[in-house]
């Protein structure tokens, strides 16, 4: 069994022995807050990678990214069964297509949870409405652990998760100065996927101690920006040819940490609800291309990047719209940009390895140029 | 800005008109033409379609600078800006044109070349691609300054747009419409009857106008009569035989999407509506020897249509029912003139594509039933993912709840270049002969 899916076990196994429930959930924004205060365990199902386990992916047209059709086989194939609910979040067509088809025509059988997230831009409609379904949401979860949602509790979520989102973030954007290699970091960026969060922090608390004042990376560094950093060897290729991840835009990992946190008080659900305001920018969430694209640039000269790899998913519409722009932005301010797509592969495959490395010698040799 | 307003207006309402009057002129007595073997007579009504269409894309050319301008998704509750006299334009109609013409290649490589991948929305790459390039089979299109996006038909269109504010420069307005499981909540129906009254301070502000709120009023009616009208249509294909295909109903959907809300396009679907009912009272049918009937799911395959159905009617076969086609005549019905806002929230987030799959697969029965229909083709669309994703469950439910048999075709709505002829027609003949 790959590691992945063993990490995810091991943990809702034991939250089940401590009578917590858990929910399994998709891709990508969803308010972590609100399970943490309802003492709910939350697992991220991206895929998994790798093929799909069971025949039910091919209930799904092969011309639909590899997320969604990996997670119908998964869920079908009784891999969450350990787990009490499925949460969809409302990411894009695919997922919705998914958050139909798995709970009504055959799949997963438990209960199936939906946040609907606003596609437009901020303003009081959409936080009323995100609000509501923050609402709604804890109303399902109330209906599944048996326990209303105290709103001290959620406060204390809130504050929980916003120190988890000063590390992580902190890590990332101080990334030169952290001796970690990109693995590692990756690896424990990523097991706040699963992990209960009080464990994750201790973790993230562990690392930042590492951060110190001068910068110890001394490979080329590089931005990324795309879906989700699978397969992970993708890290080890980089590293391997002399190169890093100096600054992160996957929606998976640098799109999850808040730009701002709200002030302590008020009521938390609103607190709750302005965070899908302050997040960066995502296509999955709509919103002004312009903005994205000023944001991506700002990341890419803050962290000193030398280049840019934008890594998506095939089939992945959200992604694949924005990436003429970036490709404009990035030409622009002269950044070279290597295209990867992937379709979940357990590893990446001779070809890709080749040109990450061509890649990376192309941009040192750009940078040390006279 | 008034010289371009009068030539605007001379084009739509005089020389537009007057050039069409010649061409009837220059055709008469030609009537729309004998049967077409396997088909039966052309209808009558697709010259009006077609001048309808011909005057709304003229008109379009003289468009900016005279009238305020929106391009808009279908599912666009479009009546909010008809009282402001904004001359509207559809991407996806103008990409099934192009389709039709078998440009989708040649625009979207032009964007293919920029970045975009050749996996995307086919209506979305030839509408970039018709804006990168300015080649169009329709002369030309306005500039927008205004786009009008609703998610209601999917979120790809959120995505397109996106794009297109960035090249045009000009406010996009989206109308989120969250999915619905089962019923929409009544917060997700505010929140979308709040964006809808945003909507109209941005158009007006665009528009430099205020809505007249009778006007408003009336074009809601105007809509509600039209879906009516299109349901009308669509229920003569009931029939045995069917007064006509159901691709010759892919085309005659155009205005009920593009013109909604106006008394053209009322008065052509009475027209059609007469001629249908007409055709049925003489048991003329749309294909001559209309033997197994059928209901289509998903979009057309517009650059392959007249072949297609010339296979499939030489055979004997019919396509009578269109989830597609259907999805026009539904959630309309819901608008009241009274509430705009809050009957267009309701009308717009109730729509076929923002459903779950239960209640397509229910509209899938109730067609089949309804029309007769013992076999189904699933255009497993390519480059459509919501409209494509959970066919094959759909397909092998309707079959074992319904006894309706079941092709899934794959293709493409715009993009021809993933269509695979030889492969498709072997899988449709085969499909056929379980017919008997
Ligand atoms: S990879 Fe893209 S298309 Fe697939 S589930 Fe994620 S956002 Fe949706
Ligand atoms: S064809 Fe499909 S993906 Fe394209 S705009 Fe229409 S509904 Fe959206």
């Amino acid at each position: 069994m790959p590691e992945y899916t063993i990490m995810r076990d091991a943990t809702i196994s034991a939250r089940k022995k401590l009578g917590h429930k858990t929910v399994v959930v998709l891709p990508v924004h969803y308010p972590r807050e609100l399970f943490t205060a309802m003492d709910v365990h939350t697992v991220e199902l991206w895929g998994p990678p790798g093929p799909p386990h069971g025949p039910d992916a091919g209930r799904i047209q092969a011309y639909t990214c590899a997320v969604v059709r990996n997670a119908l086989a998964f869920l079908a194939s009784g891999g969450a069964d350990a787990a009490d609910a499925v949460l969809f979040p409302h990411t894009c067509d695919s997922i919705q297509g998914l958050a139909t088809l798995a709970p009504d025509f055959g799949g997963w059988g438990k209960p199936a949870l939906r946040f609907l997230h606003p596609k437009g831009g901020d303003g009081p409609a959409a936080r009323a409405f995100v609000r509501a379904e923050l609402s709604l949401l804890a109303d399902r979860l109330a209906e599944l652990t048996g326990r209303p949602l105290a709103l001290p509790r959620l406060a204390e979520a809130i504050g929980l998760h916003a120190r988890i989102d000063r590390l992580r973030g902190d890590l990332l954007s101080r990334r030169a100065l952290l001796g970690m290699g990109d693995r590692d970091l990756y690896r424990l960026l990523r097991r706040g996927e699963f992990l209960v969060p009080e464990d994750h922090l201790a973790e993230l608390a562990v690392a930042a101690r590492g951060l110190g004042e001068e910068r110890v990376q001394r490979g080329v560094p590089l931005m990324v920006t795309g879906y989700v950093p699978e397969p992970m060897t993708l890290l080890d290729s980089l590293a391997s040819s002399g190169a890093f991840v100096a600054a992160d835009d996957y929606a998976a990992v640098g799109r999850r940490v808040p730009l701002s946190f709200p002030a302590d008080g008020g009521d938390p659900l609103d607190t709750l609800a302005a965070k899908a305001f302050s997040m960066p920018p995502c296509p999955t969430r709509g919103g002004d291309q312009d903005v994205r694209m000023e944001h991506m640039e700002t990341l890419y000269r803050r962290s000193g990047s030398a280049g840019l790899i934008v890594h998506v998913q095939k089939f992945c519409e959200p992604e694949l719209f924005d990436v003429p722009a970036i490709r404009r932005r990035f030409a622009r301010i002269g950044a070279p940009l290597l295209y990867l797509e992937g379709e979940l592969e357990a590893s990446l495959s001779g070809q890709v390895v080749t040109r990450l490395e061509a890649f990376v010698e192309m941009v040192d040799a750009r940078r040390n140029a006279p | 800005m008034i010289a371009r307003r009068v030539r605007y207006e001379i084009v739509s309402r005089a020389i537009g008109p007057t050039l069409m009057a010649m061409e009837r002129w220059r055709r008469r007595g030609r009537g729309a033409g004998g049967a077409e073997a396997p088909f039966g007579p052309p209808l009558e009504s697709t010259r009006k379609l077609k001048e309808l269409t011909t005057l709304h894309y003229l008109a379009g050319r003289f468009a900016d600078g005279a009238v305020p301008v929106a391009w808009v998704t279908s599912g666009f509750p479009v009546e909010m800006l008809r009282p402001l006299g904004f001359h509207t334009v559809y991407p996806e109609n103008h990409g099934a044109i192009c389709s039709v013409k078998r440009m989708v290649p040649e625009l979207s490589e032009a964007v293919e070349r920029e970045g975009y991948s050749r996996d995307l929305c086919g209506y979305a790459r030839a509408d970039l691609g018709s804006v990168a390039t300015g080649k169009t089979p329709v002369g030309r299109l306005p500039r927008p300054d205004l786009l009008c996006c609703c998610t209601n038909i999917c979120q790809t269109v959120l995505y397109w747009y996106r794009a297109l504010a960035v090249h045009f420069r000009v406010p996009l307005v989206v109308i989120d419409t969250p999915f619905v499981y089962g019923e929409a909540q009544p917060h997700l129906l505010a929140y979308v009857a709040y964006q809808l009254r945003e909507l109209t301070e941005t158009a007006e502000r665009v528009a430099g106008s205020k809505v007249d709120r009778d006007a408003l009023g009336e074009t809601m009616r105007l809509a509600r009569e039209g879906t009516r009208l299109w349901a009308e249509c669509l229920r003569a294909g009931c029939a045995r035989p069917s007064p006509w295909t159901g691709f010759d109903s892919f085309f005659h959907l155009a205005p009920i999407v593009a013109m909604r809300g106006t008394r053209e396009c009322n008065a052509y679907y009475r027209m059609l509506r007469d001629e249908l009912n007409d055709r049925v009272a003489r048991g003329v049918g749309g294909v001559a020897d209309e033997r197994v009937r059928l209901l289509w799911d998903n979009l057309p395959i517009w650059f392959n249509l007249r072949d297609l159905s010339t296979v499939l009617a030489r055979n004997g076969f019919n396509i009578v029912c269109a989830t597609y086609t259907n999805a026009w005549a539904e959630a309309g019905s819901m608008i009241d003139p009274a509430d705009p806002e809050g009957s267009a929230a309701r009308a717009y987030v109730h729509v076929l594509l923002n459903r779950d799959l239960p209640y397509k697969l229910s509209i899938m029965k109730r067609l089949c039933r309804e029309y007769g229909a013992t076999g189904a083709i699933f255009h497993s669309d390519r480059s459509c993912k919501p409209y494509s994703i959970g066919q094959i469950d759909l397909m092998g439910r309707l079959a074992s709840e319904e006894g309706v048999k079941g092709l899934l075709l794959e293709a493409d709505h715009a993009d021809p270049r993933s269509w695979s002829e030889a492969q498709a027609y072997n899988r449709l003949h085969a499909f056929m002969e379980m017919f008997g």
